[in-house]
């Protein structure tokens, strides 16, 4: 069929001033600076930016208004986060405004929505995700974190890992086994987990970044009080996977791209062969075209699932699979042709440059530490949110059929 | 730009798909193309089109049209390629009928339009040179003024369709080489006009057409005035090729399914191929790159239909896509097919070879990485 869903809308152009006037207006300087030589925030930083977001409404513009949300339009939020990644701003934070919210307004409690929701509009709590285990990676509804009913509360034991942000976090969502003898899939309940519960430790992974960003969560008789439960128990699964369709849209981040894509084009005007910018090389034109293409294929996909989200409540999870596969591949190929940059520049890696306070010497053209950071980290962006071979078995079987 | 409700695209898209699944069946399909006749392409089917309102779907409702924009343009060209619908859309009512509207005079406008709307006109677009390439500004053709007469000197490339138009929309430059580039309607029948009649990869007949001091009437210069054309020629061929690519989508959806249902039935090593999960993954490589191809493909429909400022690098963007998605799907279908797939009495194979004409009509894939890439945004800090 070849019908689109989403209709024209050419008043955005307000908007955009809008957001580019605000950015201008209300990055802090020294967030302005960081993010300009590529260097990392504090969460201190990071935190009083996404507040300033949420404090317009802007983090979760796309929810729909009868939760606290502006009712975008798919068009609006893309055209804010092409603002947003031409300002150089800080990436969006999508554990609470992609994940969390929409599982709690779609399948929570009046009370949940309550405590939570607001905190999410504006930033108040950092969330994370409690899915991966050490057991169960691509065969996600293998996990064995127990949690066991005890009165009003739920005894959790158990082992997350490659948990992002859970030093940085609040609270986490979280999957757990409550019927060990059910089948995988019918076994497993939706937690909301407060990160200070006692019994709960989080130890940092150093990544090939040499960065920290990611996590193991242990959990030792760490109590849950029932009321944190999703919906109904053993039915997690359910939300989980209306949560992973809303994580695969979220995977894809238009505004990094074109920040991405900018910060390339820049480093290609900046490295020269034989005396002449890599920018005028035919071959790297020619690449700089496929990645634009690739880039506005991706805004089309993105265009469709955000239609798809508004009108049935959530993306379609194959529509959501296509878009992440291509999304993630988008990215590393990016970060791949900054990276063929790099080399004419002997490939250093100075990870000290990414944090603010470093007062050695730059080699090579600014930013490049951020990179080859990039290029480092998003070697995972086939992996998390489910591998590409993950997202094509989905395809395969409630697309296809087969 | 005027534009149909979502219900009316529905509509629009469902009275396609219905008619063309009763009456365009791949026997059907075969008949025509190689029919008797050497036309390559059915008249009753093409009255039927006028019928049901498809050929004036995106004319004004003066001239008998429904007044859609690109996009219900899109919806035809993407059911037509579902089935490979042999008759000369392109010609006819995606170029002739958007040279006419763009630029042409109310006399031509008023005569020619609902001529179209009606199917009552078939026009082929021959503006291509040799030695052009994919370039849309090298025009060599010259149209002289003879008294009340234009006199046409040229060569062109082959054109679809060009073998039964009554009409050839001609670009030529008027006076000399140093003159504008205009269109001209020239009757395929003149004196002076010679055709080389062949088929094209897709088995879809055209020709290339050559002109000898061809004589045709002065009010058959497409506008009043002497302006030169090659903008609008370049929005024309943009039109052009989009269409092209939403007919590519069409005829893509088409053969990622009959491969999908194809491996579901064929057994080896006591299994449906379709359980395999390598071929599982090369089916969902077709079926994503269609989708990619859609979305983009739509998304520059709509920036034509809005007269966005980036429509055209949409278009161009579009064209890269669905060029790079057309190939790996074409060539997929029929390497997932086996043998069956390399024989003239399926199907597959000629979805193959539409999906090859797709891709390079108007130009191909790396035609279109070259024009952004000349054109690439220059590094800007922030």
């Amino acid at each position: 069929m070849f019908i689109r869903a989403v209709q024209p809308n050419s008043g955005l152009d307000a908007f955009r001033t809008e957001v580019r006037a605000f950015c201008e207006r209300e990055m802090p300087p020294e967030v302005r600076r960081k993010q300009a030589r590529g260097q990392h925030l504090e969460k201190s930083e990071y935190d009083a930016w996404l507040k300033r977001l949420g404090a317009r409404g802007w983090l979760t513009g796309k929810w729909p208004k009868e939760y606290g949300g502006l009712g975008w339009p798919p068009e609006q939020f893309l055209a804010f986060q092409e603002e947003l990644g031409r300002a150089s701003a800080p990436p969006l934070v999508s554990f609470g405004p992609t994940m969390a919210g929409p599982v709690i307004y779609t399948f929570g409690t009046p009370e949940q929505k309550q405590k939570h929701l607001q905190d999410i509009i504006r930033n108040n709590t950092w969330w994370c995700q409690g899915y991966s285990e050490p057991g169960a990676g691509s065969d996600l509804a293998g996990l064995k974190t127990r949690a066991v009913r005890d009165g009003n509360h739920y005894v959790v034991d158990g082992q997350k890992i490659w948990t992002s942000m859970a030093h940085w976090a609040d609270m986490m969502f979280a999957l757990v086994r409550t019927d060990p003898n059910a089948k995988k899939q019918e076994g497993i309940s939706f937690l909301l987990i407060d990160m200070k519960s006692p019994g709960l430790t989080v130890r940092p992974i150093i990544g090939i970044t040499l960065g920290h960003h990611l996590n193991e969560v242990f959990f030792e008789g760490v109590r849950v009080p029932v009321e944190n439960r999703i919906g109904e128990e053993n039915k997690g699964w359910t939300y989980a996977k209306f949560l992973l369709a809303n994580e695969r849209v979220g995977n894809v981040d238009v505004a990094k791209l074109e920040a991405y894509l900018r910060q390339i084009r820049c480093l290609l005007d900046a490295t020269q062969e034989g005396g002449k910018a890599l920018a005028e090389d035919p071959a790297f034109q020619r690449r700089l075209a496929e990645l634009e293409v690739g880039l506005a294929t991706v805004k089309a996909l993105m265009a469709d699932q955000l239609a798809a989200a508004r009108t049935n409540g959530a993306p379609s999870l194959m529509g959501a699979a296509a878009l992440k596969l291509r999304g993630t591949e988008l990215v590393q190929a990016i970060l791949q042709t900054g990276l063929d940059a790099l080399g004419r520049h002997g490939m250093v890696y100075q990870s000290d440059a990414l944090h603010a306070g470093w007062n050695g010497e730059l080699i090579g053209p600014e930013g490049s530490a951020d990179v080859i950071y990039e290029h480092l980290y998003r070697r995972a962006a086939t992996i998390y949110g489910g591998s590409s071979e993950v997202q094509k078995n989905i395809i395969a079987k409630g697309a296809l059929g087969l | 730009m005027p534009s149909f409700s979502a219900e009316e695209r529905q509509l629009l898209n469902d009275s396609l798909n219905e008619f063309l699944s009763e009456n365009y069946s791949f026997e059907r399909w075969k008949k025509l193309a190689r029919g008797g006749e050497m036309e390559g392409f059915g008249r009753a089917e093409w009255a039927k089109y006028a019928e049901l309102g498809w050929l004036g779907v995106a004319l004004p409702e003066a001239a008998g049209g429904s007044g859609g924009g690109m996009t219900e343009l899109g919806i035809v060209m993407a059911a037509a390629g579902r089935r490979m619908v042999l008759e000369p859309l392109l010609g006819t009512v995606v170029l002739g009928a958007g040279a006419i509207e763009l630029v042409g005079t109310q006399a031509q406008r008023e005569t020619l339009l609902p001529q179209i709307a009606t199917g009552r006109l078939f026009i082929a677009f021959c503006h291509a040179e040799p030695g052009a390439g994919y370039a849309r500004d090298w025009v060599h053709a010259i149209a002289r003024r003879d008294g009340s007469l234009l006199v046409i000197d040229g060569e062109k490339s082959f054109a679809l369709g060009a073998h039964a138009a009554h009409t050839l929309l001609v670009s030529a430059r008027l006076g000399s080489q140093a003159g504008p580039v205009c269109l001209f309607l020239v009757p395929r029948t003149a004196g002076g006009v010679r055709l080389n009649v062949a088929p094209a990869l897709d088995g879809r007949l055209g020709a290339t057409v050559s002109f000898a001091g061809a004589k045709i009437a002065a009010e058959a210069k497409v506008g009043d005035d002497d302006e030169d054309r090659l903008g609008m020629i370049d929005r024309l061929i943009d039109r052009g090729a989009i269409a092209v690519c939403a007919e590519a989508c069409g005829a893509m959806a088409a053969v990622t399914q009959a491969t999908v249902d194809y491996l579901k039935t064929r057994q080896q090593f006591g299994q449906p191929l379709s359980k395999f999960q390598v071929l599982q993954h090369k089916l969902v490589d077709m079926s994503v790159s269609s989708e990619e191809a859609r979305a983009i493909v739509h998304a520059a429909l709509q920036a034509l239909d809005d007269k966005a400022p980036g429509a055209q690098r949409a278009v161009w963007a579009a064209k890269v896509q669905t060029a790079r998605s057309a190939r790996l799907v074409g060539s997929q279908a029929i390497q997932l097919h086996g043998g069956m797939g390399m024989t003239d009495e399926l199907a597959i194979g000629h979805y193959y070879k539409r999906l090859t004409l797709c891709e390079t009509l108007f130009g191909d894939g790396e035609f279109y990485l070259k024009k952004i890439g000349a054109a690439a945004a220059a590094c800007v800090v922030a």
